[in-house]
Formats: structure tokens, C-alpha cells, sequence
């Protein structure tokens, strides 16, 4: 950019630091998951594909990447429900109240999950969903409402309240005015949320730890209790699935802003 | 059915108070059937706010809207049946011109057959047949302009409410538009509530102009009856431009007066049926800018005042000066260019002249 300040020599290694800082141990995993080796280590004669073998081959791996999807999935659609509706009830109302309820959605982005798993733990096990798909979706639906509440609040934020007043003027009910003018304008908002709650259910542990056991063995648990156990060498080809998989998202949302923004 | 198309919208003793504030002061106005009814003011006079309580979306802290005599206070936006076209458009960005012209449609559960013929029918009606799969984004401003007229009088709506509708035109678009706007409001025949503070918009629009200020009525009248007759200083300032002569009324007939201002006399002859003014009372004049005339060495008029040209600018169509004048203080007047008797100069010592009717007693205005 032309004007621009242009960085010290100082400035530069700082910005390139943390840039490998942040970007490394992502980056690590990958020629762990290509080594030849029966344990955990870099490869060493050359690569192999044979730890992604053990993962697509195993049971036990495909069973845990297909629970952690259903889940995932259900539990994004909670978020996203849930989310969308109080965002759009506290963008129509807008009071002081509703910017309380606001912060209180954002909760649990707030406070560490170990408290709301234990909090969880507590009241889950006399309702019966200790161990239960239905007890991991509720915990991790509910913990993703912040990330839609936040991305459809932006995308309200620049919706022209007009275009809801043009809609009523024009004999539009609340769920006309809904479906056909808010919801497609606030749609990418949506989809960014659901993204990010879907991801959020996808690699989240510490809840799954306190409230799932043996019959709910999501991906995370999966790849937690390998390294507890064995330092077996297919669980940095799943976190390579992983990363791949996360990433496809991320592109996913870009490409979704870029288009609405367009 | 009744056989004319257009309704007729009542507001009376209209209040809308926000905490202390008081948006809108207690107005009472009658709208026509099929008439073009606009509410011209300067921004913050309320003009927004009494239309945005007829559509619904504003409910009045006093007083009752009525249309054709019927109560619609307590009717929400959705129930009231009003087009109407915001400023800025309000066009939806995600359907087309002719998905937007359908919405009033779709949401009254109108077959897509029917719905069709209709859109067809509105997109004639303002000339955007071949525009109907754009999107609104594709559309200049004056075309999306028409879109939104175009939806608003679709679903034949009891009334149509305009918001500024041509504020965000330039200055060319704006005069094409008006001449549209009119003509349109003769096609459909309905009856049309403008708002504007464009007082060349309200002037060449209007059947009748309603001129608020501080969220009150000042006057309501036909355009040439409000700026031949202002009722007050407010509405002979804000409609057009005005001089203003004060002084003391003498010699009160019911014809007219002289106005007794310092050491100059000006004679006042006033319109059949007008009050006669008190004989000494002080008395307010307003006097247009293009009813003064230049005098020639030798020429007569009803009233004369010399002065010298203090400034002067070329318009185009005229001169526009500033006299300042031995006993009337500073007068503006304006000549048509083309064959001025005088090429202006400053400090060129010139004579005004003006008839006896040219000039209009008026009102001050309430603090």
C-alpha cells in the first residue's frame, strides 16, 4: 500500500513470530500423521498413509466421527433456532432489557465450560441424560447459541429497519414480514453462526468428559482418551481430518460473506 | 363500492409527545377524496411524524386519524391498507422489480396468475415493463423510485403516503419525476399524502399544501392561495422568498390601509372579503421579491422606494438585488435578466416600484 507505514525490522519478526506461533503446531501434526512409525514421532524411513488406513479401517474411529456429527449437527440446529429467534426478538424489541438478555446469551462464551460442566453433570444425572445423545446436543446447543446470536445481531445491525415498516405497510403479517423479507436478508448471518456452533460442537471436550461415558463417544473423548492410552500415531490423522474438515467450513462461511456482500 | 376511488383522511387535534418533546401539537386537517395533499415544513416541524401515524407506525399520544369517518387510531400498519413509498425506497435488495411489485399481492394470498396480470398492469403504469427480472440494485434511482411506486399502488391501497419521495434524486431527475408524480396522481385518481421540504416540490405538486412548524399547523391552503395570502411570516419566508415591511396601519378602510413605516407611507389595497385591519395597530407586510419593478427616469407607481444597489447576482433568468433603501431598510427584489433596463452595479442609486396589491399583511408567529 502505497503511504502506508512500512514495518521495522523489529515489527516484522514479532508479526512473523506469531504468526508460526499460532500456525505451527497446527502444522506439525501433519508430518506426525504421515510417519512410518507404529508410535507417535516424525517419520523417520519415509511416508505412509497406513495411520489414516487404521482410522477409516477402525470401528471405533468411524463410529466416534459419525456420533460427533450427528450431534454436531443436531446441536447446531438448536443453537441456530434458538439463536436466530433471540437475536431477531431483541433487535425488534430493543430495549435496555433486551441488551441484557443479549449479554446473558453470551454467556457461555464467558464462563469457563468447566463450571457449566459440572453444573450440568449435577442436573443431568437425575433427568437421565448422563451418557445420552439428547444430554450432549442440549449441552452443546445451548453453549453454541452465543456464536449465532452474535453473527445474526451483525447482520441485523445492518438490516434497514425500513424494509420490515415497507413489509407492515404493505399488509405483511409478523411471519410474512419473517419469512419473506428478514430471514433472507439476515440469511448469511445465519449461516456463519451455524458454522461456527457446528464447530463448536465438533471439538468440544471438557463437557463431553464430565456428562458422556461410555454409550456417547464423540471424536474429541476419542482422540483425548488415545492420548491418555497409547500414544498411537491415528490420532494425528484424525486431527489432520479434523483440520481439513474445519477449514472446508471456514471457506465455506468466506465464500458465503463474500457472496452476500457482493 | 363508492364510485370515486379515492378516500378521505380526517386528523383530528393530532398530538405525539416523546417525554417533554412534543413532535406533533394538536392538528386537525381534512385531506380530500382523490386530492394531493402535501405536508411541507422545514426538518423537525413534525411532517414525518403526522405521516408516519397515519401509516401505523407512530401512535399519537391525542387525537383520532378517520378515514372516510371511520376511527383507524388503533389499527396496526398491516390492517390500515395504505401504499406507501419511503425515503430511500425501501426496495427489497434480495427479490426483483417485479417480486417487489408482487409482495402486497403475495401477502394477501392472491393466485400467481392473478398476481402476474397485476404486476404487469403497475410496471405499465410507470413505464418499467422491461425491467421487471433486474434486481433493485441494478436500477437507477430514478427507475427504483418508480418501482416503489409502482408496489405501493398495486394492491389499489385506500391512500398513498409519499416520504420524501424524490428527495434522493438530483436536482434534473427531481423536476422529470415531479411532472411523473403528477401525472400519475390524475391516472389513478386516488388520494396522495406527500411529505417534503422542498417548497418547489409542494408548490408544483400539490392540490393543497398543509405548512407545519414546531409540530404545529401554520396553514393549510391551495399552493397560489398560501403564497399570494401567507397567514404569517413563517409561511411567506418558507414559501418562496419574502421581504417584510413593518409599521403602522392609517387610514383603515375595507379596501385596504397605508402602512406607515418611519417616514415612508406605502398604500395597501387588500383582496375582496379580507378583514379590515385596526386603525393604528402595527402591521406586518410581506412583500415578493419578483412584485417589485425596476422604475424608469420618469415612471409612476403605487409605491416607490430609492435606494442603492448594495449586491446583486445573475440567475440566469434574473437579477436577484439587494437594495438598500432611504426609509424601507434593505429590500430584495428580482428583474428578469433578459432586457434589464439597467446593468447592476453596486452602489447604482435605482427606484423600486410596486402596485398596491402586490404587498400582503401577515401574521407573526407564536414563539
Amino acid at each position: 500500500m502505497d503511504g502506508a507505514y512500512r514495518p521495522g525490522p523489529f515489527g516484522r519478526g514479532l508479526a512473523w513470530a506469531t504468526a508460526l506461533y499460532l500456525v505451527l503446531p497446527i502444522l506439525i501434526v501433519v508430518p506426525v500423521a504421515l510417519t512410518d512409525q507404529r508410535y507417535l514421532s516424525l517419520p523417520e524411513d519415509g511416508l505412509s498413509l497406513r495411520h489414516f488406513e487404521t482410522v477409516l479401517a477402525s470401528p471405533e474411529w468411524l463410529g466416534s466421527i459419525w456420533q460427533s456429527f450427528t450431534i454436531a449437527v443436531a446441536a447446531t440446529m438448536l443453537s441456530v433456532t434458538a439463536g436466530t429467534l433471540c437475536a431477531i426478538g431483541c433487535w425488534r424489541i430493543s430495549r435496555r432489557a433486551t441488551e441484557f438478555v443479549r449479554v446473558l446469551m453470551l454467556l457461555p462464551l464467558i464462563i469457563p465450560s468447566i463450571v457449566y460442566a459440572i453444573g450440568l453433570y449435577r442436573y443431568f444425572g437425575p433427568l437421565g441424560l448422563l451418557d445420552r445423545f439428547l444430554g450432549v446436543v442440549l449441552a452443546h446447543g445451548v453453549t453454541g447459541i452465543p456464536y449465532v446470536v452474535i453473527t445474526v445481531s451483525t447482520a441485523l445491525a445492518a438490516f434497514d429497519p425500513r424494509l420490515e415498516q415497507a413489509a407492515r405497510g404493505m399488509g405483511a403479517s409478523l411471519s410474512q414480514t419473517l419469512r419473506w423479507v428478514i430471514l433472507p436478508r439476515i440469511a448469511p448471518g445465519i449461516f456463519s453462526g451455524a458454522i461456527f456452533a457446528f464447530i463448536h460442537s465438533w471439538d468440544e471436550l471438557v463437557m463431553v468428559l464430565f456428562i458422556a461415558s461410555r454409550d456417547v463417544f464423540t471424536l474429541p473423548r476419542r482422540i483425548w482418551d488415545g492420548i491418555n492410552e497409547n500414544l498411537d500415531p491415528a490420532m494425528a490423522a484424525v486431527a489432520v481430518l479434523l483440520i481439513l474438515f474445519t477449514l472446508l467450513l471456514l471457506m465455506a462461511d468466506r465464500a458465503l460473506r463474500r457472496r452476500s456482500e457482493g | 363500492m363508492s364510485d370515486t376511488k379515492g378516500h378521505a383522511l380526517a386528523l383530528r387535534g393530532l398530538s405525539k409527545r416523546y417525554g417533554d418533546f412534543v413532535a406533533v401539537n394538536d392538528v386537525s386537517l381534512e385531506v380530500g377524496k382523490g386530492e394531493f395533499l402535501t405536508l411541507l415544513g422545514p426538518s423537525g416541524s413534525g411532517k414525518t411524524t403526522i405521516l408516519m401515524a397515519i401509516a401505523g407506525f407512530v401512535a399519537p399520544s391525542d387525537g383520532a386519524i378517520l378515514l372516510d369517518g371511520r376511527d383507524i387510531t388503533p389499527l396496526p400498519p398491516e390492517k390500515r391498507d395504505f401504499g406507501m413509498v419511503f425515503q430511500g425506497y425501501a426496495l427489497f435488495p434480495h427479490m426483483t422489480v417485479a417480486e417487489n411489485v408482487a409482495f402486497p399481492l403475495r401477502v394477501r394470498g392472491m393466485s400467481k396468475a392473478d398476481r402476474d396480470a397485476k404486476v404487469r398492469g403497475a410496471l405499465d403504469l410507470v413505464q418499467l415493463a422491461a425491467f421487471a427480472d433486474r434486481l433493485p440494485k441494478q436500477l437507477s434511482g430514478g427507475q427504483q423510485q418508480r418501482v416503489a411506486l409502482a408496489r405501493a399502488l398495486v394492491f389499489d391501497p385506500a391512500l398513498l403516503l409519499l416520504d420524501e419521495p424524490l428527495s434522493a434524486l438530483d436536482k434534473k431527475l427531481r423536476a422529470e419525476l415531479q411532472e411523473e408524480l403528477k401525472a400519475l396522481h390524475q391516472r389513478v385518481g386516488r388520494t396522495f399524502v406527500n411529505v417534503t421540504h422542498d417548497q418547489e416540490e409542494a408548490l408544483s405538486l400539490s392540490d393543497r399544501i398543509a405548512i407545519l412548524n414546531h409540530g404545529r399547523l401554520v396553514q393549510a391552503g391551495a399552493p397560489g392561495e398560501l403564497y399570494e395570502r401567507p397567514r404569517t411570516r413563517f409561511v411567506a419566508d418558507f414559501l418562496g422568498k419574502s421581504n417584510f415591511l413593518e409599521g403602522t396601519v392609517r387610514g383603515a378602510a375595507p379596501g385596504g390601509f397605508a402602512l406607515e413605516a418611519g417616514a415612508a407611507r406605502l398604500a395597501v389595497r387588500l383582496p375582496d372579503g379580507a378583514a379590515p385591519l385596526a386603525e393604528g395597530s402595527r402591521s406586518l407586510l410581506s412583500l415578493r421579491p419578483e412584485k417589485i419593478a425596476l422604475l424608469a427616469e420618469g415612471d409612476a407607481a403605487e409605491n416607490v422606494a430609492e435606494g442603492r444597489i448594495l449586491a446583486f447576482a445573475y440567475l440566469g433568468a434574473g437579477f436577484s438585488l439587494r437594495v438598500a433603501t432611504e426609509h424601507l431598510g434593505e429590500i430584495r427584489a428580482t428583474l428578469p435578466a433578459w432586457k434589464s433596463p439597467i446593468a447592476p452595479t453596486e452602489g447604482l442609486p435605482v427606484r423600486l416600484g410596486w402596485s398596491a396589491d402586490a404587498a400582503a399583511p401577515v401574521e407573526e408567529d407564536a414563539a
